[in-house]
């Protein structure tokens, strides 16, 4: 570049000349309302740079607090979103419990209403099923939280206001063993509420029991419904055990299916039925 | 008229005073006779003067100088902006001593053209600053500008040989 320069001296000095009269005419002339070339040409040089400037910094200024607003909002939405979850969780636990306190105002009422006493209990779980269960069937036992130290002993009655659950299996010092009613081994001795035709109901397949040692001439009929004889000495009489499903006639006995009226597979609160004093036996037989 | 190589150019020098009185008359010429003779108004002598020194040194940075400083001087004492002329004058003795160094510059025939050329560069170099720089420039004249051509032209006849006598060959 210097090089360029010095080879061209002569014509770079005439620039120099010719701008350094150019500067000195535009101290000179005015232009409209006697604004001085010298003073437009800079303000025009200098206007689209201060525009551009100005702009550019409009432009960051906005970028910069969309940024600060969009930062803050997805500060507010993250804060908005664990407090959304923790009201969440708050109003399924609230749901959890007012349903469960309902359900134990029910299991207390019910158990208000019974003529025996009763000891309340969680199903604390389930046994795994064994060899008498076909592979995928729920478990036919259950545990509850009670035990021989609430004076609970075995051959007690397990129930719940929709009806009978089973019976105590096994009793240990914290908790206790539960023999659901759909268990092969398990019995109770029913009467069907209309036609008042006794049987006794086992346990089955796919969560149905079978009421058995029906007579072909009984009339049974579809949707009726079963009550504890109280004749197996162990449920108290006239607990809702179930509904018929199927009726069909068997070799001498028709083959019945029952659908228990209680949701085995939602156990979570059940009352134990104590056995009754010579007093409460002897009122509870007065009544019958 | 381009200059052959083989034949030698010659090189002439004056004296500064002879330049200095020089410039100084043409300024006199060019305030002065305008008020007498009519004619004197499309005659520009700094601008005479500033096309032969510049021709006969042959030297760009001399011919920029002579040409701004006579410029200004004539600026100054019109009533105009200062730098008009000044600028025309400077790009016209550049001009003429770049030309110098081009063209054989002994002949009539070519000084009279080339001045007439420089006398038209000049012109036009006014007018372009006009109509750039003021808000209301003056209307342009192509007659006006034709007519001093031939006047400068006729002019720089007389005057180059009367400035040739105070030359001396370098």
């Amino acid at each position: 570049m210097p090089a360029f320069i010095s080879r061209h001296r002569s014509f770079f000095t005439l620039l120099a000349v010719v701008a350094a009269q150019v500067l000195l005419l535009s101290f000179q002339i005015n232009r409209n309302n006697h604004v001085r070339l010298i003073r437009y040409w800079a303000v025009a040089v200098f206007d689209p740079l201060e525009r551009s400037l100005g702009g550019l910094m409009n432009v960051s200024s906005n970028a910069y607090r969309s940024y600060r607003h969009l930062w803050r909002a997805e500060q507010e939405n993250q804060e908005l979103h664990i407090q959304l979850v923790a009201a969440q969780e708050q109003i399924q636990r609230l749901g959890e419990e007012a349903g469960e306190a309902q359900h134990l105002r029910t299991l207390l009422e019910f158990k208000n209403q019974l003529a025996f006493q009763t000891v309340a209990a969680e199903v604390i779980f389930s046994s795994p099923g064994d060899i008498t269960s076909s592979p995928g069937e729920s478990s036919n036992a259950i545990y509850i939280d009670k035990g021989s130290d609430s004076g609970l002993t075995s051959d007690l009655a397990v129930i719940t206001p929709e009806g009978v659950v089973g019976k105590i299996l096994a009793v240990f010092p914290h908790s206790a063993q539960v023999l659901l009613i759909t268990d092969r081994s398990s019995g109770v001795g029913v009467t069907l509420a209309t036609s008042r035709v006794q049987g006794i109901l086992k346990g089955g397949s796919n969560g149905l029991c079978g009421l058995h040692y029906v007579m072909n001439e009984e009339a049974v009929n579809r949707g009726e419904a079963l009550v504890t004889s109280g004749l197996d000495r162990v449920y108290p009489k006239g607990l809702p055990v179930g509904t018929v499903v199927n009726v069909g006639d068997g070799g001498i006995y028709k083959t019945i299916g029952v659908k228990p009226s209680v949701d085995l597979n939602r156990l979570e609160m059940v009352l134990v039925v104590l056995k009754p004093t010579p007093t409460e036996q002897q009122a509870l037989n007065s009544a019958r | 008229m381009p200059v052959s190589t083989q034949r030698p150019v010659a090189v002439f020098k004056v004296h500064p005073a002879i330049v200095s009185l020089a410039a100084l008359a043409a300024l006199l010429l060019q305030t002065f006779l305008p008020l007498k003779l009519p004619l004197a108004r499309l005659m520009d002598f700094p601008l005479l003067v500033t096309i032969y020194f510049a021709l006969m040194r042959r030297e760009k940075a001399f011919g920029i100088a002579l040409g701004t400083g006579l410029g200004l001087l004539q600026d100054a004492l019109s009533h105009g902006y200062i730098g008009i002329f000044g600028i025309a004058k400077a790009i016209v003795g550049y001009l003429a001593a770049s030309a110098s160094t081009r063209f054989e510059l002994e002949s009539l025939v070519a000084r009279t053209v080339l001045t007439g050329v420089f006398v038209l560069v000049h012109s036009l170099c006014l007018a372009a600053l006009q109509h750039a720089l003021l808000e209301a420039p003056p209307p342009f004249q192509p007659i006006a500008i034709a007519s001093a051509v031939l006047v400068n032209g006729a002019l720089g006849l007389i005057l180059f040989q009367i400035l040739d006598r105070f030359r001396r060959p370098a």
